[in-house]
């Protein structure tokens, strides 16, 4: 081709082939992609601005980490040296080359504990240092090792563009029968929440007993809400990698640890979150890497006693999905939480691409590894309806995600359930709130509501409800005092005595307490699966959590499947 | 996955062009009839457009028409302080003689403030900088004109679009860290005259051999 067609005519357009325009048009071309600029911190994981890892112990005490002295430590460095890492073995770990601890993550041969035992003595520096030295493979590797509990598992979204409680009730209930462990929500509206709460409460406990439910909101408010009973669990506190970022949301690593023992003091379940991203993203990441920054979090939401950590970029995937590596590190954030035995809630869980080969690309490290919680969440509706701002799988790639399952003979936490086993536990759902409404006199649900939200994709399908009487409510369920177990009564005296059973049996744990155990979920049957009871004891082939026996019976049904026996019927 | 109908970039090139000439330390207003409207440090300048394309001089008229059209004066002034939108909202409208105010980031996100809110509260926030095109501008000049005379408008709807962080999210930081190259601590918010005036469109460029 002659010059003349590569730069076009001057003043007019530039001829471009046809093949270009294709690619041009392509959704992948619709993410936004930058250079790095590791000055100000836009950058993965390989920076020259990243510290040097080092420590040195002085009477029992860290007074050097990552090459500054005790006098020049930050508050973060402070709280990381005094409460995150183990002093009496961090220079023995330290001694230890990058390569060599990375090479002690990928061998099945190397327990998972004995790989703590290490890891309880590196600086942010030395991890980050461990994590540059493996590539994706390796880091997946690793994870399906570190992952803390056996039995991995998956948490949805389940919100409402319209904040519509029925929705809710009828959401939580369908996502608890497919199979999430937890269920989490947001509002539109915040005042909302309590009503939208106690939807989802109820829609678990119906869908299926002992699926945890939590609510994000300010987090006085949410702590309130799971006081009360009305949530079981926790997880939208969050931590950041420098001190300005912190203090610029009025918050210290000690005012969130005071936060955290707030929940542990009623039994409930709670974790941190943070992600790659967010420090540079409010222009304050003092020009380090995005991932040294994350790994700082990680070892404050362990200094802070708290049993896990959300993480995986969470809400600013956009900036770590821009750069090179950005999905590598995105990966060594879980990895890493998990070397440090926190429960890892693995992200995928905000709109990540345009391109659905991409955002499978993005979640099938945290998939094929296995994590505690591979999405943090799935959102279980349409994403319109994802008041997280959308999630990297909606309620439109239920089929898609089982299909995945089977393919790969893989446990993401999900299963294929016939269209009228949905049916019927969306309508006892939204009948069971319809109950609890009347019974706590919060504004009525109509049948009418019922019946359309059976059948209902999201929030569009759905008539108004009266929102300035939803939030007079609202108002009144705090005014009133009302908590887990006035839902509990509810139910019973409006003949849902199964679900009041449910709900009871999940309330009952934050006398138990055994939900402050690492990555403690609830079975079906109200077994804790935990890291002391379900523990990670992948040593290599043959070893370890593979799906077998009734769950893999579960997991080969699909929407179609042929039968072998009668190929022109479907089987069942 | 439902795919939403994402904004198109727009590069727009505008048919005006944008004067804004300094006119010393801005003071408080005196008139009650007036809303400030708040520029960030490199709006107008070393920007031209949002974070879509918008030209900075169509933002800036549309904002002035809405709170023109309500017979409501306006005055714009540059923070060149801080490029955090709360700050320069709630400065514009402390120096507004309404208390209203309107604050505006190079990237197009835009907050209405009123002097007595908390830093942290406002009347209305655009968050989502991709979803603000010419029609929202002139109707949040509008808004804020209308709160300046005491009114309660019904608040302009601020969008949502899911995808719009894989989109536009980096870009956003990036625009952020430029911003911030141009902050100068310590310094007073400064006057603007501001001058919009339509281009020659039929000028050619001249090409020297």
């Amino acid at each position: 081709m002659s010059m003349a067609h590569v730069a076009g005519e001057a003043g007019q357009g530039a001829r471009t082939s046809k093949r270009s325009q294709i690619l041009e048009d392509r959704p992948v071309n619709l993410d936004g992609f930058v250079e790095e600029w590791p000055e100000v911190g836009l950058v993965a994981m390989d920076s020259d601005n990243d510290p040097a890892p080092s420590v040195r112990v002085e009477d029992g005490v860290i007074v050097e980490m990552d090459g500054r002295q005790h006098a020049d430590f930050d508050f973060i460095d402070q709280f990381i040296a005094d409460r995150a890492i183990n002093p009496s073995v961090t220079e023995r770990a330290m001694a230890l080359s990058a390569v060599e601890i990375a090479h002690m993550l990928i061998d099945p041969k190397i327990s998972r504990d004995e790989v703590i035992a290490i890891s309880q003595g590196l600086t942010p520096a030395k991890l980050l240092e461990v994590a540059k030295t493996m590539n994706v493979v390796e880091m997946m590797m690793a994870l399906q090792k570190m992952r803390a509990r056996r039995t991995p598992s998956n948490q949805g979204h389940t919100c409402s563009a319209r904040d519509n409680p029925v929705q809710v009730v009828a959401e939580a209930a369908e996502a608890a029968l497919r199979g999430f462990s937890e269920l989490e929500t947001t509002l539109g509206i915040a005042r909302y929440a309590p009503l939208v709460a106690i939807a989802q409460q109820v829609g678990a406990q119906t869908g299926r007993g002992g699926v945890l439910t939590q609510c994000a909101l300010e987090e006085a408010t949410e702590l309130d809400l799971g006081m009360r009973g009305i949530t079981t669990y926790a997880e939208t506190i969050s931590v950041y990698g420098t001190e300005a970022v912190f203090v610029d949301g009025d918050d210290t690593p000690w005012s969130k640890a005071f936060l955290a023992s707030a929940y542990a003091s009623r039994g409930i379940k709670m974790r941190f979150t943070s992600g790659t991203g967010s420090e540079v993203l409010m222009g304050g990441a003092e020009g380090k890497s995005m991932l040294y920054l994350e790994i700082r979090c990680i070892l404050i939401a362990k200094g802070a006693g708290v049993q896990g950590l959300q993480n995986g970029s969470i809400s600013c995937i956009g900036v770590p999905g821009a750069v090179p590596a950005g999905i590598r590190a995105v990966v060594a954030e879980n990895l890493i939480a998990s070397t440090v035995d926190l429960e890892c809630a693995s992200g995928n869980d905000q709109s990540f691409s345009h391109s659905d080969m991409r955002r499978t690309a993005r979640f099938l490290p945290q998939f094929l590894s296995g994590t505690d919680l591979i999405c943090s969440g799935y959102s279980a509706t349409p994403n319109y309806d994802d008041m997280f701002a959308g999630s990297n799988l909606d309620a439109e790639d239920f089929d898609d995600w089982n299909v995945l399952q089977r393919d790969m003979q893989v446990d993401g936490g999900l299963r294929h359930v016939p269209e009228a086993e949905i049916l019927a536990v969306r309508g006892k759902a939204a009948r069971a709130l319809q109950g609890v409404f009347s019974y706590l006199d919060l504004p009525p649900i109509t049948d009418h509501e019922i019946e359309e939200v059976i059948y209902a994709h999201g929030s569009k399908d759905l008539p108004f409800r009266d929102v300035l009487e939803d939030l007079k409510g609202a108002q009144s369920i705090l005014d009133r005092g009302i908590t887990g177990l006035d839902l509990v009564k509810a139910l019973e005296a409006t003949g849902f005595r199964d679900v009041a059973e449910n709900l009871l049996a999940v309330l009952r744990q934050r006398v138990a307490g055994d939900l402050l155990q690492t990555s403690a979920i609830l079975d079906a049957d109200f077994n804790i699966l935990a890291a002391v009871n379900d523990a990670n004891d992948y040593a290599g082939p043959g070893t370890g959590y593979r799906p077998t026996g009734a769950r893999w019976e579960e997991m080969k049904r699909l929407r179609h499947v042929m039968s072998a026996a009668d190929p022109e019927q479907e089987a069942v | 996955m439902t795919d939403s109908s994402v904004s198109t970039p727009v590069t727009l090139s505008s048919e005006r062009s944008l004067a804004l000439i300094e006119c010393g330390n801005a003071s408080i207003g005196r008139r009650n009839d007036e809303v400030v409207i708040g520029i960030s440090p490199a709006f107008g300048n070393f920007f031209t457009k949002t974070i879509t394309g918008v030209p900075h001089v169509d933002v800036l008229r549309e904002l002035l028409a809405g709170i023109e059209e309500q017979g409501i004066q306006a005055r714009v002034v540059r923070l060149s302080s801080s490029s955090d939108l709360a700050v320069i909202a709630q400065t514009a409208a402390r120096l507004s003689g309404s208390g209203i105010g309107v604050g505006i980031l190079s990237r197009g996100t835009t907050m209405i403030h009123q002097k007595d809110l908390a830093r942290l509260s406002n009347l209305e926030l655009f968050p989502q900088s991709p979803l603000i095109d010419l029609e929202m501008f002139r109707s949040i000049g509008r808004n804020a004109a209308q709160y300046a005379k005491g009114e309660f408008p019904v608040p302009v709807p601020p969008g949502n679009d899911y995808m719009a962080r894989p989109r536009w999210q980096a870009k956003a930081a990036l625009l952020h860290l430029k911003e911030m190259e141009f902050i100068k601590p310590g310094t007073q918010p400064v006057e603007l005259k501001v001058e919009i005036s339509a281009r020659q469109m039929s000028a050619r460029p001249v090409v020297t051999p």
